[in-house]
């Protein structure tokens, strides 16, 4: 099995099998993050394609050092940041946050799906409401299930922001959830 | 809360501190009613997204993901090429138009000069235009507004 930078070099002189593999192993990571970072499935498959086509132009800017994944994150985390600029600016698309195609309840006992399909539409309208950064560590760590040093690598900031970040995006997320139970 | 209480509480939850600052965080949660209601509150939380994962696309789709992405370079690399012979060609056809108009003492000097004034009519609408948009776009106390 090739490295990611084994398979970056071979981009950077124009091997397109080498780009193949890299999409290949890479596409369901870059996809669920976009889908975290801006909740719609047809845009996050733009935004993750977008992403391996910006590495194919970009190879030769890659830091044969550094890991690869960093930077692959940073590219979809861009390419999410400008387009939920733009949706901001437009606002008639909608995101997924009712027909459960966005955040889907694992389980397969018919009894409680109801109300877990309810909580489920409450996390979804209340993660869709915090900020970027908020949403981007809740995501990692709650839906990726990453674990704190593979985030702090993945965002290049120290563990210890990590834990912080995490404190204050779960403190606005609940207040949110708080406030929906509350509505009800 | 002090900044190391928030740390350790978030690591609590999700099982990430060592052994010996476990202990220290359960000991200050059972003389802290506040720490304990804030671990309840992201405890729960975390139950609530355990039981959600995001969404994943049908099997076909992942099949046809690297067709789909060579088509989208393919096309790119030919809407660059398209677009470099149109430009081209653009500027050729101008340099010929404006080389004709001007040169070629056939071309009755009415014709001259309503094309020159056309031309520069269009851009000055042209520069009119860009400026009251941009304008426009930065006094817009409403732009960030979702609408």
């Amino acid at each position: 099995m090739c490295t990611d930078r084994a398979l970056i070099m071979d981009i950077q002189s124009g091997d397109k099998k080498a780009l193949g593999m890299l999409v290949d192993k890479h596409k369901k990571t870059a996809f669920r993050i976009a889908l975290g970072l801006v909740g719609n499935k047809d845009d996050a498959y733009d935004i993750s394609q977008e992403a391996c086509l910006r590495v194919y132009r970009s190879a030769n800017t890659y830091d044969n050092s550094q890991p690869f994944m960093p930077w692959f994150y940073r590219i979809i985390s861009n390419l999410s940041k400008t387009w939920l600029a733009k949706r901001s600016r437009r606002e008639n698309k909608m995101v997924d946050v009712d027909d459960a195609s966005f955040l889907l309840i694992d389980s397969t006992n018919p009894e409680d799906t109801m109300v877990k399909k309810e909580t489920a539409a409450y996390v979804r309208n209340a993660l869709l409401k915090l900020d970027y950064e908020d949403r981007e560590i809740i995501t990692l760590q709650h839906f990726r299930n990453m674990s704190y040093d593979e985030i702090a690598d993945l965002l290049d900031i120290p563990k210890g922001t990590v834990m912080s970040r995490l404190y204050y995006a779960r403190k606005k997320l609940a207040t949110i959830m708080r406030s929906y139970y509350e509505q009800r | 809360m002090s900044k190391d209480k928030r740390e350790m509480l978030a690591g609590y939850v999700d099982g990430e501190l060592p052994e010996n600052e476990r202990l220290a965080f359960e000991k200050e949660l059972s003389e802290n009613e506040e720490l304990r209601a804030e671990l309840e509150e992201f405890m729960t939380l975390k139950e609530m997204t355990g039981i959600m994962s995001y969404a994943d696309l049908p099997d076909e789709v992942w099949e046809n993901y690297w067709q789909s992405l060579y088509k989208k370079m393919e096309r790119g690399f030919g809407w660059i090429l398209f677009s470099i012979g149109a430009i081209g060609l653009l500027f050729y056809g101008l340099f010929q138009f404006i080389s004709e108009l001007f040169y070629n003492p056939s071309v009755p000097i009415l014709v001259k000069i309503a094309v020159t004034v056309l031309a520069l009519g269009a851009v000055i609408l042209l520069v009119s235009f860009s400026r009251e948009r941009l304008f426009a776009y930065k006094h817009d106390r409403y732009k960030e507004v979702k609408k």
